[in-house]
């Protein structure tokens, strides 16, 4: 009972673009959980007799050179490619936050400390980064993780601190300080609930850019090793053959296109619906 | 004391034959749909004479905003039913380009912020001569000499100097005068002021207000003046219309509405102003909140709120009725109610002398910000710390309220925050029942940190969004051990929630549910969760209306009699200082400059400083600055 539901502003009603927004996710949810047993085929299984057909009825999505059926690859594929991006996404932001909290509540020299360190890390372009990382530990989806969530970790950092820096001036941080808290409370129990909803809508857009940033070292044939259905991957086997088959690299790249811009839209609807009624804006 | 608004009633009479500059015609503004939409104004009718000034009372929700926009035509025209006539043109129903004529050469605005009516990259002279320049098609060298001369009109010193200056070079009170010149730059017929002194110094008010009186004067100006401070209205305006829930509830002269009213809602506000007159022993605060402005019921609105409501109130709506010349008002009972009004019982009600040794001591405390740079860089301004605590040494008796008194930047929150130990000072000590304590509150022992408790300015930032009034009043009982069983916890939360008039169905609620003064409640509290020998207040009913403000001062002292707590009480208001102090502290530039009894700072101010400090409050009788006033000097 002490603390605050995140969102009170979500018990609003539901329009059409919410709902469309649950089905997209629960629809991730389902590929994500059962995308191999949805899949009509078996996305592994080799088919010389079917190789390189174009898409028809049974093969939806046509098959690639050694006869596998594209349409199961792409459903079996949303597990690789997503698991790593949620997992990395939430690495990044998790670090990211609790950086954030500690630099901008503490400030002086540990935020100085912890922020050039960030910046350190943000100075490298990120798919570089991550390139790096991922070669030095080796080709595992752990580390594909591990190397994304590196990138994200000075982006959160700095969201969450600049949040925090404002937050940290208010008065109801100079009563719990004056009534004694000790920093930790004041770090999880005063100021995390309010960066809440920047971290999850931070969160939802980061998932974008992983899914981009995984698919993106899956193409450069980092991190994944064939005959791993990963999207990213698929499209750098399938771009040889784009003169003769060129649906083995356009519905891969069509189901990243479709996944990242459906996570912006819900990131985005997200943001939007969790403004606190009256509560930020009054000051 | 006659005689006065009188005189002002004569030179300002408005002549029926001439067209009223503004004419307000039944007008009504509701926001959002139609059928649940939110009626901020209803209905509301008068007209104001050139050359007059009328003043807008009115708290917080009471619609004198938005009526103020929908004068120039800033509210969708859609969301406004009724006329408002500027010299007979209706507004709502101008061409887009007669509107943009008409704002700036018939009626312009002056805001209550002038930092956000500035901007703050182009010089203030560019930003009157571009208006001078859009309404006259004047060539940009006349446009500038308009401009210098209007800031002479302002009585700023050196306009040609000023008008070369950026925003943030100029204090609160020059920007104020720069936009009333923009405000004047065509020659308006009526300018519209909100709020323009609010957020200043009183001091600068009483410069400012005393401006506006020799701008009417000397130019004629019809003035539209929007407020909730009735002595700031005193000041200024002829006459007065009492806004209440969106309604106009009484007008008339000044003289009428200030001095007699007839509304029971005016007279509230009246009682519940704290003056520095008299010391009383309560204020007469209004009880409840404003009407839900979504269905206004088919009632006096002030009905659920009144102290004379009769069974008629609730059945039907009061019309604006004649109860002398020129003076309406919308009550049943107006016959009554006049003599209702009598004058409140006048009681020294504090002791002042306080006995015993102090509870806390504040011995020479120093503050300092901004540090000497240790490196001479290039391109870097050097910037000498400043001594926003000099030398500070007061002492808070027990049981009673030292109040410390000054201006913005006087460095009296600073020293607040010093003894709460938020703030280490540089120098100094204090001492709770003469024994030093550490300057950091993290530093201090749990019973040092359970006896200072802090109840802070602004309510909305007070309490932390996310969490409920029970799990805000109590934490403190958790966190010193006063209750260890959730249902012992959730007993006292209760306990104290009803010593601040606020029941057990606060418990589960968010800050974004309560009002203002629901607010500062809870924030009142946990301050009192803590069983505190001191509790400091730093302006705790600057943000508030003033009938919420009187129901919390009344409830501090209830709370000080009750406890037996020591209040260090911090504000700019000499009037709520007046109200409860037992010792009174001046503070100017970080130094005390005068300090003792109320009767005797208020009685008898030693110091020049208090001399002019008093003399500037804005009271219901209007004052005069010396001789008649200089016009050669405002024509420039």
């Amino acid at each position: 009972m002490a603390l605050a539901l995140p969102f009170p502003a979500l018990q609003r009603r539901l329009g059409v673009g919410d709902f469309a927004c649950i089905g997209f996710l629960l629809l991730m949810i389902i590929l994500i959980a059962f995308g191999t047993q949805i899949a009509p085929r078996d996305p592994l299984a080799f088919d010389p007799m079917h190789s390189l057909e174009a898409p028809s009825a049974a093969f939806p999505f046509g098959t690639d050179e050694f006869g596998r059926d594209l349409f199961s690859r792409v459903i079996a594929g949303t597990q690789p490619t997503l698991l790593v991006a949620l997992a990395a996404a939430a690495l990044g932001v998790l670090f990211g936050t609790a950086t954030g909290l500690v630099a901008g509540y503490l400030g002086g020299a540990v935020d100085e400390t912890i922020m050039r360190v960030m910046d350190t890390l943000m100075s490298f372009p990120g798919l570089i980064l991550a390139m790096l990382v991922v070669v030095m530990l080796g080709p595992a989806p752990m580390n594909v993780v591990a190397a994304i969530g590196l990138v994200f970790w000075p982006r959160s950092a700095r969201l969450v601190r600049s949040v925090v820096l404002d937050l940290a001036t208010r008065e109801f941080i100079d009563s719990a300080r004056s009534r004694g808290e000790s920093r930790l409370f004041i770090l999880t129990r005063e100021l995390l609930p309010n960066v809440l909803m920047i971290i999850v809508v931070d969160f939802s857009l980061r998932v974008t850019s992983a899914i981009l940033l995984s698919a993106s070292l899956a193409y450069l044939g980092i991190g994944v090793t064939p005959p791993t259905p990963a999207w990213g991957l698929m499209v750098r086997d399938g771009q040889q053959f784009i003169e003769l088959a060129w649906w083995l690299p356009v519905f891969p790249s069509l189901a990243i296109a479709v996944v990242s811009v459906g996570t912006v839209l819900v990131g985005e609807r997200l943001r939007r619906s969790i403004a606190m009624p009256g509560g930020d804006r009054a000051r | 004391m006659n005689a006065e608004p009188q005189a002002i009633a004569e030179d300002t009479m408005p002549a029926f034959s001439s067209e009223p500059t503004l004419e307000v015609i039944g007008v009504s503004i509701t926001y959002g749909s139609d059928a649940g939409g939110l009626k901020a104004v209803r209905d509301v009718s008068f007209r104001i004479a050139p050359g007059e000034a009328y003043g807008l009372i009115g708290e917080s929700g009471s619609g004198k905003s938005s009526l103020a926009y929908a004068v120039l035509r800033h509210v969708p025209a859609g969301r406004v039913t009724g006329r408002i006539m500027l010299r007979g043109q209706d507004v709502m129903e101008m061409s887009p380009q007669a509107l943009a004529a008409a704002r700036g050469r018939i009626v312009s605005m002056v805001y209550q912020d002038p930092m956000s009516a500035l901007n703050p990259a182009i010089k203030v002279g560019e930003q009157i001569a571009e208006v001078v320049r859009r309404h006259r098609k004047a060539d940009r060298k006349a446009a500038w000499a308009r401009a210098v001369t209007l800031l002479g009109q302002v009585q700023l010193p050196h306009p040609d100097e000023i008008a070369h200056r950026y925003p943030h070079q100029l204090s609160g009170g020059q920007q104020q005068r720069v936009v009333i010149a923009m405000g004047l730059a065509c020659d308006p017929d009526l300018l519209v002021m909100d709020e323009p002194t609010t957020g200043l110094d009183v001091t600068t008010e009483a410069v400012i207000l005393d401006l506006v009186n020799d701008l009417r004067r000397a130019l004629g100006v019809a003035v539209l003046f929007i407020s909730h401070n009735m002595g700031v209205v005193a000041q200024v305006c002829d006459r007065v219309g009492v806004l209440y829930a969106g309604q106009l509830v009484e007008e008339g002269s000044t003289a009428q509405v200030l001095r007699a009213p007839r509304h029971p809602y005016t007279i509230g506000l009246m009682n519940a102003l704290p003056t520095i007159n008299r010391a009383q022993a309560r204020l007469a605060d209004i009880p409840g909140r404003l009407p839900d402005l979504r269905q206004v019921p088919e009632a006096c609105v002030f009905a659920p709120r009144c102290a004379s409501v009769q069974k008629g109130c609730t059945t039907a709506i009061p019309a604006l009725e004649t109860v002398g010349p020129g003076h309406r008002t919308r009550c049943f009972e107006r016959d009554r109610i006049v003599r209702a009004m009598a004058p409140p019982a006048e009681a020294e009600a504090v002791a002042e002398e306080a006995t015993g040794k102090p509870l806390l001591q504040i011995v020479g405390v120093e503050r300092s910000f901004g540090r000497m740079p240790r490196l001479n860089l290039p391109f870097l301004r050097q910037r000498r710390p400043v001594r926003a605590v000099d030398d500070v040494t007061l002492d808070i008796p027990r049981g009673r309220t030292l109040a410390v008194v000054g201006e913005s930047g006087s460095g009296k929150s600073t020293l607040a925050r010093c003894v709460a130990g938020l703030l280490p000072p540089n120098a100094g000590d204090i001492l709770l029942e003469d024994s030093v304590i550490r300057p950091m509150v993290q530093n201090r022992t749990r019973p040092e940190q359970r006896a200072i408790q802090f109840i802070f300015q602004n309510p909305d930032a007070a309490l932390n969004p996310h969490w409920t009034v029970e799990a805000i009043v109590g934490r403190p009982l958790k966190l010193h051990g006063l209750a260890h069983w959730s249902a012992d916890l959730r007993a006292r939360v209760v306990e104290l929630l009803d010593a601040v008039k606020l029941g057990q169905r606060y418990l589960d609620r968010y800050p974004h549910q309560l009002s203002g003064g629901e607010k500062q409640r809870v924030s009142i509290a946990r301050a009192f969760a803590a069983e505190p020998r001191l509790v400091i207040c730093d302006e705790p009913t600057s943000a508030l209306d003033i009938s919420v403000q009187a129901a919390i001062l009344n409830q501090l002292r209830d709370l000080q009699e009750r406890h037996g707590t020591s209040y260090l009480f911090i504000s700019h208001d000499l009037g709520v200082v007046r109200h409860i102090a037992h010792r009174v502290a001046i503070m100017r530039h970080g130094r005390i400059v005068e300090s003792g009894t109320p009767a005797e700072v208020f009685g008898a101010p030693q110091h020049p400083y208090t001399q002019a400090l008093i003399a500037a409050i804005p009271t219901l009788e209007r004052k005069r600055r010396g001789a008649e006033p200089d016009t050669t000097r405002i024509m420039a």
